[in-house]
């Protein structure tokens, strides 16, 4: 898990540049970013409902996740967050942290101060186009997991989940029948989609009977792309991968 | 042109968060902004579009959703003058949803490239305008929580505040009573309830005393207590910022 320290945001400067062609010079100040290598256990936060964030965490290895804990106690996750992302973008220029950031894995960050991100952004606006463009990005998914667990029934709320995360790790290998980690737990499964563990474990045994899913602990596996993209009711266009300039 | 056919909602809304100079405000006013009208119920963008330009509702209100395979239909924001309806599209290509008309509506669209250069050009309107976004994205965020995590009653309260918040933020109303149009079905819509459960749980919420609902007004009758039915916590608007 070591990680020269000079290349550790070659992943965040490989995604930005994914969503907006950046000239070797904006890649560099990217590169170049002050940061701090962090290591950290699953479950712990990288930032609180309520905090100021002085500074934005990218991740590196792993995988972390957003959520927001109602009144009476309930959880609800609002998105998981895949290598080379970055944790914070969503609390540039806000004060308070409107919700909570926290591993769902083990993993590595590069905590880089927020100061530097905004300068950054002021002195490359090509870059800021693209650091724009992750967190809009971020809100179309937002808005797709409105929709899911709002007018999706159980089966294709958690098929939507499934095949939303597979596409986002490896949109190139969906069609082989490749094998995922899944990082996340039944009782995490059920906090993403609005649901009870028991519900979502009957519905993960129903896919698997039904050959849409193949799981081992962790690993999962989908036969047949097609089947399990129709289940979902799955339709890529607001992840913006294709339409990217 | 008079005040409601211009920018000044937005400026207003701006500079609740940020300096503004005269300058920053000349240069967007200045941009080449065409005047829309649309009818209720009219479509403003539809999903799978490609987009060249960005809204600004001026006169009206309007709504973003999405509408799936079954033809089930998730309202995923509501809109009110002095907002942009799709921010996204000054540097995404092809829209992800519909935004429609919610009332008769008047808007101003300008190209994205225009948008794009004059936030180059000017610091504070890049600051504002990326502001609106991650607040678009706040927002989004607590309706996840909204039909994720609370029962229907809660819900709707819910986004009755929020609705009431904003709507008094913008100057639209002192309370407790707001001009906003908002259908039973539109309800059940950004809930992810049924239209009769919809209907069940506002009566209840009459019956408490907490509000009264008709076709153009809605009428807050007690905050506090609507506040708590929604489990409201008005931290995800920002409105401190």
């Amino acid at each position: 898990m070591d990680m020269p320290h000079e290349t550790a945001l070659q992943l965040l400067a490989r995604k930005l540049n994914l969503h907006h062609r950046l000239s070797d010079l904006d890649r560099q100040a990217i590169l170049e970013l002050p940061h701090k290598i962090r290591r950290l256990e699953a479950q712990s936060y990288i930032l609180r409902e309520g905090d100021r964030p002085d500074r934005c965490a990218v991740l590196l290895q792993g995988y972390a996740f957003r959520h927001k804990l109602t009144g009476e106690g309930a959880r609800q996750i609002l998105a998981i967050n895949i290598p080379g992302e970055a944790l914070d973008f969503q609390n540039l220029f806000l004060e308070e942290a409107d919700h909570n950031v926290q591993m769902l894995s083990r993993g590595i960050t590069a905590d880089v101060p927020r100061e530097a991100i905004e300068a950054l952004i002021a002195e490359h606006s090509e870059v800021g186009k693209a650091i724009l463009i992750t967190t809009l990005v971020e809100a179309s998914i937002f808005r797709e997991w409105v929709v899911n667990i709002g007018q999706r029934d159980s089966r294709s709320r958690i098929a939507h989940l499934l095949c939303e995360f597979a596409y986002r790790v490896n949109a190139q290998e969906l069609h082989t029948g490749a094998i995922y980690e899944l990082p996340i737990t039944q009782e995490q499964l059920a906090d993403a989609t609005g649901l009870t563990p028991v519900h979502v474990n009957r519905v993960l045994q129903a896919l698997q009977r039904e050959g849409l899913i193949e799981r081992d602990r962790r690993m999962i596996r989908f036969p047949s792309w097609e089947r399990m993209r129709d289940v979902a009711d799955f339709n890529p266009r607001y992840l913006h991968t294709a339409d990217l300039s | 042109m008079t005040e409601t056919s211009s920018l000044g909602a937005l400026f207003r809304r701006w500079k609740r968060r940020l300096p503004l100079s005269a300058a920053d405000e000349a240069a967007v006013t200045n941009l080449n902004w065409a005047r829309k009208q649309y009818q209720r119920d009219a479509y403003l963008a539809r999903e799978g579009e490609h987009v060249t330009v960005c809204t600004v509702l001026l006169q009206g209100f309007a709504y973003r959703q999405k509408i799936l395979s079954d033809g089930s239909r998730q309202i995923i924001s509501f809109h009110i003058p002095g907002e942009f309806l799709d921010l996204q599209n000054c540097l995404l290509e092809v829209a992800d949803h519909n935004v429609q008309a919610l009332t008769r509506c008047l808007v101003a669209v300008v190209s994205k490239e225009l948008l794009l250069q004059v936030m180059s050009d000017r610091p504070a309107v890049r600051q504002a305008i990326w502001l609106d976004s991650l607040l678009d994205a706040s927002v989004f965020r607590e309706w996840v929580v909204n039909v994720g995590r609370r029962d229907a009653r809660q819900r709707i309260a819910h986004l009755l505040c929020e609705l009431a918040l904003r709507l008094k933020a913008a100057g639209l109303g002192e309370g407790p009573l707001f001009d906003f149009p908002l259908t039973q079905e539109q309800i059940a819509d950004a809930t992810g309830l049924t239209a009769v459960h919809t209907n069940r749980t506002l009566q209840a919420l009459r019956r408490a005393g907490l509000i009264n609902l008709t076709a153009s007004k809605l009428t807050i009758l007690d905050w506090d207590a609507l506040a708590e039915a929604g489990d409201f916590s008005e931290r995800y608007l920002h409105h401190s910022v």
